[in-house]
């Protein structure tokens, strides 16, 4: 509990300063991570699925929210290529399902993207396959994102005269 | 936990002493806990801390094993609390939320397991007074009662009761009006004492409006020291003891 309305606050504080600002000025925000993480690792961590989704209702639903998937064993590949020690809290050890950190690490990042294969119907989430190469995967977004932005209502901010 | 037959979203408090008041904690199940919950709640400067010693006192003598928790005591979240009201940059959703993370500390490891092994928790606040200080600054009240839905319902709520030109006498008495308890945060004005008034006005307002919602003992705080001790030494053991005649419950100090 604690650790969900710790990341909570900190989301609270982004939120206000961050990216509601921005977002009253017409710029385009990008959020690497938003609350739908939250929603994905506090359900594995064994909080209320629902009371998660109360918890966050002050959030700004995105105008679009992309999910990168891959499965376990590529992401595992990936993080060992890049770095030796894996995160205490990333690899879920507070839950004392295994000492061994890269074990503990599939066990509970296989539940996280469980849950997250769950959110991407309940908040329509656009799945971006991340098995790919980043090229690949950077094109895709791209007309994700330009079909968005074009059939969105942007405001044009006329230049005023100076 | 909330049983399946009873749709609860937020907090009620109807029936609900020792339970979830909302959506539980799934992880910790506290059905039939033996130990008792006892939260004192009032304003700042009402009188709540002397109180909850002299009954600690009174308990313990009884042969009862007694815990205190009061706001903002969490060892995780005290220094944080600290820090960001000296700072400038809370705003009224992060202050929440931080008070929130606090008791869901203190909750999971002070009053659960204290309530497990069979003591006497007597709580200095309770998420009322999270409750009417959000609710004053405007913070939606649903919301609100969403978010603390993991908090256990009290089996016995005080409400100390007071009237504002008392506690004005009473907090100048003793140490003062400080910044927060005057609501300064609020900007009503550069005035302290303008903006105590207005502040505690409205705050003695919002704890009133829950009284029936959340069931409270209201005790007329504006008593002396002895006199409200008396009364809520009564009312604890006619509920710890029910058989019991409350007989020894004057004041032994």
């Amino acid at each position: 509990m604690t650790f969900s309305l710790l990341h909570a606050t900190d989301f609270a504080d982004r939120l206000l300063y961050k990216i509601v600002p921005p977002l009253k000025a017409g710029m385009i925000v990008l959020a690497d991570r938003y609350a739908y993480t939250a929603f994905a690792r506090d359900a594995t961590r064994g909080v209320d699925r629902q009371w998660v989704r109360e918890l966050y209702s002050f959030a700004v639903r995105p105008d679009l929210a992309l999910y990168f998937r891959v499965p376990i064993d590529v992401s595992v590949d990936r993080l060992m290529a890049r770095r030796v020690k894996l995160k205490f809290y990333e690899a879920g050890m507070d839950l004392g399902w295994s000492t061994n950190p890269l074990e503990s690490f599939r066990m509970f990042q296989g539940k996280v993207l469980d849950e997250y294969d769950q959110l991407v119907q309940e908040f329509g989430l656009e799945v971006v396959d991340a098995k790919g190469s980043i090229t690949e995967q950077q094109r895709y977004v791209r007309t994700l994102v330009a079909q968005h932005v074009k059939t969105s209502q942007l405001e044009m901010i006329d230049d005023e005269p100076v | 936990m909330t049983s399946p037959s009873d749709p609860v979203d937020g907090l009620n408090g109807d029936g609900l002493a020792g339970r979830y008041y909302g959506r539980s904690i799934p992880y910790l199940p506290i059905q039939d806990y033996p130990g008792k919950l006892i939260a004192i709640e009032g304003t700042d400067g009402v009188g709540r801390t002397i109180q909850i010693q002299l009954l600690r006192e009174w308990l313990e003598v009884k042969g009862y094993g007694v815990v205190e928790t009061g706001w903002t005591r969490s060892p995780l979240m005290q220094p944080t609390i600290e820090i960001a009201k000296s700072s400038n940059t809370l705003n009224k959703l992060t202050f929440v939320l931080l008070y929130a993370t606090d008791f869901a500390d203190r909750l999971e490891k002070e009053i659960i397991p204290a309530l497990k092994a069979g003591f006497v928790v007597l709580s200095d606040r309770y998420i009322f007074t999270a409750l009417a200080r959000a609710g004053v600054r405007g913070v939606d009240r649903q919301w609100l009662r969403n978010v603390y839905g993991f908090a256990i319902a009290p089996h016995l709520v005080f409400y100390l009761n007071i009237d504002v030109k008392t506690l004005i006498g009473r907090v100048l008495e003793s140490r003062g009006m400080d910044f927060w308890e005057s609501g300064m945060d609020l900007k009503h004005g550069d005035d302290i004492y303008d903006s105590f008034r207005a502040y505690q006005l409205k705050l003695l307002r919002e704890y009133q409006s829950m009284a029936d919602e959340f069931h409270f003992r209201v005790v007329d705080a504006r008593r002396s020291i002895d006199r409200i001790q008396d009364e809520l030494r009564r009312q604890v053991a006619s509920f710890l003891e029910p058989a019991e005649k409350p007989a020894e419950t004057a004041l032994t100090r």
